[in-house]
């Protein structure tokens, strides 16, 4: 009877298994076509030709560092993009770091995401240069293999489940005053701060709620928050927009 | 053994003459401000219903609207409002400002604030108990020695990470020198350089004050506008 029952239970979850294990092929077949469709809606839907996302090296640099006030950027280390990823063109000494970030750091969802135009100056705190970077990097190194959107979606999905990229330190800071930074044609210009934090509520700072001063944005996959404070001038001292 | 003890004689002596020196030193500080003492508590205290609204209107409605509520009493804060998204609106009165600033005992100073939930928990029992003491009668040199030793003894905590609060309301007056100042943001992270943010650097958004009494860095962003919605003229900043 014992045996039956056990004979009985082990072939009802073999199917059930095989049950479940369709029914998670499909939920996934959807899930890839879903993603395809969407990238084949957005306006790029797969990387542009890599000389379209590099630039020169001397305005690279100077585009990086307007992304702060000069007290701050002079000082700091540079990065440019190569056509292997980013390379350390000025050594600096007060532990900030700037960069151009581009279109591949911006949201999977984001229909901006590939967009060869977009230019978006960061410099980082040394907090935010040990925990943030270390992301900027290996995106754009998913990006420069080749790999599709949703590869790299993955792919970052697994770095951070595994820990092999590290979760916001407290104190982040990120300068992005650039006036000549370009988001894309869906957005303006914005003259932020950014702070990153480990994945909490919208209310943790009273983000985008009416009125408040902070945006806020979730990361996906990637388990971040992204708090955004604007402020009234662009790095090179000139009023910017207050709405 | 006689030269170690002519040596820890005259190390106390000398000790004993930098105390005394920097006593001095501080009284005479308070003899020329124009606030040297504490002056009657009625001058601190506020009617409720307008401290309530003082206090919500230093963040947007959207915020402040769900925020428990604090209210200065005889002996200290009590909680005239309960809310419910983790903030807590109050508004600080002159013994909140630095030991050496000369509002210390400013009665007319009213600083609305509204802290976020990391900051009700590292940073609001720092102004409750600086309150207590003060309201029952410690001077300025007793209240900064209690709170040395509350942070000695860990009954008092660091900024936690995330801390922060609203300043953003216009009815606050925050010193004779500066009135109301300037909508801003402020983050308490525990003692740290102002370079660490880029802080008081040339064209830098960002401000920062050191205290060594509160252990912590307070860093200040100003805003372009009030809780109210309304413009800050941009060339004040």
């Amino acid at each position: 009877m014992k045996g039956k029952t056990a004979t009985g239970t082990a072939k009802g979850r073999t199917v059930r298994a095989i049950a479940l294990r369709s029914f998670a092929l499909v939920v996934l077949l959807a899930a890839a076509w879903r993603a395809q469709a969407e990238d084949a809606k957005s306006p790029y839907p797969g990387m542009a030709p890599i000389e379209q996302y590099l630039m020169d090296r001397d305005a690279e640099i100077d585009l990086a560092r307007s992304a702060a006030p000069a007290s701050i950027s002079s000082d700091a280390d540079v990065m440019v993009l190569g056509r292997k990823g980013y390379q350390t063109a000025v050594k600096g000494k007060n532990g900030f770091v700037c960069v151009v970030e581009r279109s591949w750091m911006a949201p999977f969802d984001d229909p901006e995401f590939l967009n060869p135009d977009q230019r978006l100056p960061l410099c980082l705190n040394p907090p935010a240069a040990r925990s943030h970077l270390p992301l900027t990097l290996k995106m754009t190194d998913l990006a420069l293999a080749g790999l599709s959107k949703t590869q790299m979606f993955e792919s970052i999905k697994a770095a951070f489940e595994k820990k092999e990229l590290p979760l916001p330190e407290p104190g982040e800071v990120c300068y992005m005053m650039s006036k000549r930074q370009y988001f894309g044609r869906k957005y303006g210009n914005a003259d932020p701060l950014m702070f990153w934090v480990p994945k909490t509520d919208d209310m943790f700072w009273g983000g985008g709620l009416p009125g408040s001063p902070v945006y806020v944005h979730q990361y996906s996959p990637e388990p971040i928050t992204e708090f955004i404070v604007s402020v009234s001038k662009w790095s090179d001292g000139t009023a910017a927009p207050t709405d | 053994m006689k030269r170690q003890r002519i040596k820890t004689i005259t190390l106390r002596y000398f000790a004993l003459v930098v105390l005394l020196a920097a006593a001095w030193q501080a009284q005479a500080d308070d003899a020329k401000s124009p606030y040297p003492s504490m002056a009657p508590l009625e001058q601190y205290l506020m009617d409720q219903a307008a401290e309530i609204a003082m206090a919500r209107s230093a963040a947007p409605a959207s915020i402040s609207g769900d925020a428990d509520v604090m209210v200065l009493g005889r002996k200290g804060y009590e909680t005239a409002v309960k809310g419910k998204n983790g903030f807590v609106c109050i508004v600080e009165r002159s013994w909140t400002a630095g030991v050496d600033d000369p509002d210390f005992w400013n009665p007319k100073l009213r600083g609305p604030i509204c802290f976020n939930r990391p900051a009700v928990q590292s940073y609001l029992p720092l102004t409750i108990r600086k309150t207590e003491l003060i309201l029952a009668g410690q001077s300025k040199a007793q209240m900064s020695d209690s709170i040395n030793a509350a942070f000695e003894k860990k009954e008092l905590p660091t900024p936690e990470s995330g801390a922060m609060c609203y300043m953003m309301s216009k009815q606050g007056y925050l010193s004779d020198r500066g009135g109301r100042w300037h909508p801003h943001l402020m983050f308490f992270v525990p003692l740290t350089d102002a370079v660490t943010w880029g802080a008081d650097l040339p064209g830098s958004p960002i401000l920062a004050a050191k205290d060594s009494l509160d252990r912590l860095t307070i860093f200040m962003i100003p805003l372009p506008k009030w809780s109210d919605g309304t413009d800050e003229p941009m060339n004040a900043h």
